[in-house]
């Protein structure tokens, strides 16, 4: 009780001072502030809370919109080491102009973030399309693959073996995946049951159909372990 | 005007080893074809031919010697001949050799401008401006030399010319 008889007492001097005529202008700007102030809050208690809603929808669908889309190389791991990006068993798989499959999974592969389109790939395995038939699968412990002209460069010895009984041995190789050429300046062996080619560089043309073996080419063709060969598939009708 | 003699080891067989060398070789698997260029030499047993380019041409559609099977593998095998275009395996259909022929097999020399030999039908033709078969001393000389690789036979024809036959009698032992 005794606050409010306080209070009650601080009215009455306003009151009195009211009445004094000295007191007039002061209180009407004070009046003219408190009132502009009460305004300011008026606005205020609706703006500050707009604003803030405003900023909670933006700020998501802005995150969502600059996130790229899915990335296309799958791998099992990545990890970076000494500035570079390693992935773990990485696959890539596409079609050739022929629109036939081909697919190349590696061990390892390294990539500079620099230059995202050379990636540097170890312990290569690829399966190229020869014709609808036949496929080649090539094994290589080094090479690089751009990406950008869908080429491989191995620079190390290459076996290509295609699924009609032959096998190459290379010391390189220069493949163009997409057009399906490959080309080497290194020593060449080719071996099938029957016969044996060796040459000191060759290229593959359109798939595999042309093959061009250049400088100190040998050729060595067995038909009697052909023959055998022929009539013993033939006669028990595998083919 | 022609002269026949015989000469048993002018021949190549499809069911020998070869062995082919030449500066460069391209194989067109689709044509079953392989072409070998620059100082071609093959040898086969006793024979050997040198030429600058040589053609040999595969069984495309692999008829070859198991008829029967053509139906039934007609696909596969066709592909087998044509795959085996890579090296050539046995199926060889012909051979056309070019650009200054020669070969040689034991004693017997022939020389010409271009040759063919058809395996279907083992028969070797050689032929050009200027034939020569010789044999040790004795020398044929004509425009066209056909062997039939099985029996051995040589004629040499002049084909409008003379046949020029040298014979040194002794050596008909």
């Amino acid at each position: 009780m005794l606050a409010r008889s306080s209070e009650m007492a601080d009215a009455d001097d306003v009151l009195n001072a009211a009445a004094d005529p000295a007191v007039v202008p002061a209180r009407s700007s004070a009046f003219g502030r408190a009132q502009r102030h009460s305004r300011r809050v008026r606005v205020l208690k609706f703006a500050v809370p707009l604003l803030a809603v405003a900023i909670a929808i933006a700020f998501p669908v802005y995150s969502y919109l600059v996130t790229p889309a899915a990335i296309p190389v799958k791998a099992d791991g990545s990890a970076f080491s000494d500035g570079k990006l390693v992935m773990a068993n990485p696959k890539l798989e596409g079609m050739t102009k022929k629109n036939l499959p081909y697919s190349m999974t590696a061990l390892r592969a390294i990539q500079d973030p620099k230059n995202e389109n050379v990636i540097e790939l170890e312990g290569i395995d690829a399966k190229l399309p020869i014709d609808a038939k036949t496929t080649a699968a090539i094994d290589a412990p080094h090479g690089i693959y751009n990406r950008e002209t869908n080429t491989l460069d191995l620079d190390r010895d290459v076996t290509v073996k295609t699924s009609d009984g032959l096998v190459v041995k290379l010391q390189s190789a220069f493949l163009d995946i997409g057009k399906g050429n490959m080309k080497t300046d290194k020593p060449v062996e080719i071996s099938r049951p029957d016969s044996r080619i060796t040459a000191d560089a060759m290229t593959v043309e359109d798939h595999g159909k042309v093959l061009i073996f250049d400088d100190n080419v040998h050729v060595n063709i067995y038909p009697a372990k052909a023959k055998a060969a022929n009539k013993k598939e033939s006669g028990d009708g595998v083919h | 005007q022609s002269t026949t003699s015989s000469m048993s080891g002018l021949k190549l067989s499809g069911d020998k080893p070869i062995q082919i060398e030449s500066d460069k070789l391209e194989v067109h698997q689709d044509q079953s074809l392989a072409i070998f260029t620059g100082n071609v030499s093959v040898v086969q047993g006793p024979t050997l031919l040198k030429a600058g380019k040589m053609l040999v041409y595969y069984v495309k559609d692999g008829k070859g010697e198991d008829k029967a099977g053509t139906d039934a593998g007609g696909d596969t095998q066709g592909n087998a001949s044509a795959g085996s275009a890579m090296t050539g395996s046995a199926n060889i259909d012909h051979i056309e050799v070019d650009d200054k022929v020669y070969i040689k097999s034991n004693d017997q020399v022939a020389t010409g401008d271009r040759g063919t030999f058809d395996m279907k039908t083992e028969v070797l033709v050689l032929s050009g401006k200027k034939v020569v078969l010789s044999q040790g001393p004795n020398v044929l000389v004509g425009c066209k030399l056909t062997v039939q690789m099985k029996t051995g036979l040589a004629q040499v024809d002049a084909c409008g010319g003379r046949v020029m036959m040298s014979l040194t009698p002794n050596s008909q032992k």
